[in-house]
């Protein structure tokens, strides 16, 4: 009788939570309603809400387009520049991150404070200067530069190994000491295994990151098949010589490429759930 | 799906934010010379740090003082320095003085709604006693704030669509609406156009931030209110929102005091700026002036950056005040 009361009650709380949750779901079941609707569907002058008869003509469609728009490079870009940055990010965040917990040396806390705080500086003209900085290094149309500039940004990860590499027990690090292991290989034998939720949450953030970038991303890349799907997608549809009697079908292959744009961000988001829940508990991460 | 457990606050090993920042600045001299080898280790992420970190931070800087133009390498020097010349055309710049206007509007309009909507859902989801229907909320917040912005945007566009999208039809078929808006081309209605999907895409992140502070507020203070008769609107005024002010705070100062929605005004619209460049805010004004017209006029748009920062700032700081005063 209690838990019924309670549900009862909290009914109305349930009820606004649900228009919040079909609100933020709806673009995103629009897009993938539409891409699934074939041509004659696309056509009727209601729009539905479900696919009558669901087909994957627009996703042949925007796989196989070849010249200016060749999704299935973009996802491959995406994927190498995300990957690229994860692992830059994996070396210098978790060095960095365990000999600011654990080495001694002048300054450490100094030198670890600064590299957070510089966070809070607002950037002047940071975009330009990153411009003109990665052109001089011979950066600007390369994926290698995006791989080096997304880690350096490298305070919250810095924040999350630090604490990571904090909460392993010492006693672990000083038995494997007195049997003679040597810094690095207490480094790479116990403390990342023992940080590896801290390494999979960093990583998990600079991939999404990445991923989603779109202002240094289209800022620095002029070479289109270099562009990541994120770029891409707002230039492979050409909307405005495309408002035509074609509209139809370029309206469901769009939305296709939305879809297939986001779908290795919404797997990612769902699976990393898990290491996100033991990143709390593990009090690595927090506020 | 998950529940989030948020962290108790008594780790051992950890010290707190502030006090090991205090403690950072005095005691540098007493810190052991001992291990060479941290240097090694944190060599790595330094030097990416300050070449494409804290470099561009002063480049950009004195950039905002010279007139330096990416199609014209002889303005292109270090220290080739015009003074306040960037300054003094700033104030005679209509466009600049109206995408001041255009940002202060929608900053107005968005910040105050952001705080709303994302305290609202946060409250809400606090007062949900099933753990499964809560995790599910939250997550399901948090899927605007992870998806790409260029992406989303481009989905908002197919909602917005004039003859295929679905919230004009919604408007007319379900709400009778006789003439709905043209979101994309009409100057009218571009800042509603822009305000919905930038709301859409942040709360989320925000209501993260509340939560946990929720979670964080002990409940046996609610409580005691109760007892005293405070029913729950008196509850929210006098216990969830003081002691969620620090949470506040940081949502103002994440947001960075000045609204520009960069990135939805470059992608929304057909045009940059929106119909008649009636969504050109300040931060799409200056990447326009950088990146995309004419000699790509970089120093006058850092300059354009110093000054809607320092306005930024100033902001920031009256928050501070006023969040802080309140209290005492």
């Amino acid at each position: 009788m209690v838990t019924r009361n309670k549900l009862l009650r909290e009914l109305p709380i349930n009820f606004a939570l649900i228009i919040m949750v079909i609100v933020c779901l709806f673009p995103l079941y629009w897009s993938l309603v539409s891409s699934l609707k074939g041509r004659p569907e696309l056509f009727e002058p209601t729009p539905s809400l479900i696919v009558k008869q669901p087909t994957l003509e627009n996703y042949n469609v925007v796989m196989s387009l070849t010249g200016g728009s060749q999704i299935p490079l973009y996802l491959w870009n995406s994927l190498k520049v995300g990957l690229g940055a994860v692992i830059v990010q994996f070396i210098t965040a978790s060095m960095a991150g365990y000999a600011f917990a654990r080495m001694k040396f002048r300054g450490r806390d100094l030198i670890f404070y600064a590299m957070v705080l510089v966070m809070f500086i607002p950037r002047v003209g940071g975009l330009m200067a990153t411009y003109e900085l990665m052109d001089f290094l011979n950066l600007r149309n390369s994926h290698i530069g995006l791989m080096l500039l997304f880690p350096s940004s490298i305070s919250v990860s810095l924040l999350i190994m630090r604490q990571a590499f904090l909460a392993v027990p010492r006693e672990l690090e000083e038995a494997a000491m007195l049997d003679g292991a040597s810094t690095w290989q207490i480094f790479t034998r116990i403390a990342i295994p023992m940080a590896q939720s801290a390494l999979v949450v960093i990583s998990i953030l600079m991939f999404l990151a990445t991923w989603g970038d779109f202002l240094t991303t289209y800022t620095l890349l002029d070479d289109q098949n270099l562009f990541t799907v994120s770029i891409a997608i707002t230039q492979i549809t050409g909307w405005s010589t495309r408002y035509s009697s074609e509209v139809a079908t370029t309206y469901g292959s769009d939305n296709a490429a939305f879809i297939l744009a986001i779908i290795p961000v919404i797997l990612v988001y769902i699976l990393s759930q898990k290491w996100f829940v033991r990143g709390f508990q593990e009090g690595i991460i927090k506020l | 799906m998950a529940d989030i457990p948020f962290p108790d606050k008594s780790h051992p090993d950890q010290e707190s934010f502030l006090a090991g920042f205090k403690s950072a600045f005095t005691n540098v001299r007493q810190e052991k010379r001992g291990n060479r080898l941290g240097y090694l280790f944190i060599t790595p992420a330094i030097l990416l740090f300050l070449v494409f970190q804290g470099y561009p931070i002063i480049r950009g800087l004195l950039m905002a003082f010279s007139d330096y133009r990416w199609l014209v390498p002889e303005t292109q020097g270090l220290f080739n320095f015009n003074g306040l010349d960037n300054y003094r055309t700033l104030l005679q710049d209509a466009a600049f003085m109206r995408s001041f206007g255009i940002t202060l509007k929608y900053t107005a309009l968005f910040l105050p709604l952001l705080l709303i909507l994302s305290l609202g859902t946060a409250i809400l989801i606090s007062k949900v006693s099933n753990p499964t229907l809560a995790g599910i909320y939250r997550v399901v917040a948090y899927i605007p704030v992870v998806l790409p912005v260029s992406v989303s945007m481009m989905m908002w566009r197919q909602i917005y669509n004039q003859e295929y999208g679905f919230l004009n039809y919604l408007l007319e078929a379900v709400f009778n609406v006789q003439n709905p808006p043209m979101w994309l081309t009409d100057p009218n209605w571009s800042m509603a156009a822009v305000l919905i999907p930038d709301l859409w895409l942040g709360f989320g992140y925000f209501t993260l931030l509340f939560l946990i502070g929720l979670y964080n507020i002990d409940y046996t203070l609610y409580e005691a209110a109760a007892i005293d008769g405070a029913n729950a609107y008196k509850q929210l005024l006098h216990i969830t929102l003081p002691l969620l002010k620090p949470i506040i705070t940081l949502v103002l100062i994440t947001t960075g005091g000045l609204a520009s929605a960069v990135v939805p005004v470059l992608t929304l619209f057909l045009v940059g700026g929106g119909p008649r460049q009636s969504m050109l805010t300040l931060g799409a004004y200056g990447y326009q002036t950088a990146f995309s017209v004419g000699d790509m006029r970089m120093g006058y748009a850092a300059s354009m950056a110093l000054v809607t920062g320092l306005f930024s700032m100033v902001f920031t700081a009256i928050v501070f005040k006023l969040l802080h005063t309140e209290r005492s």
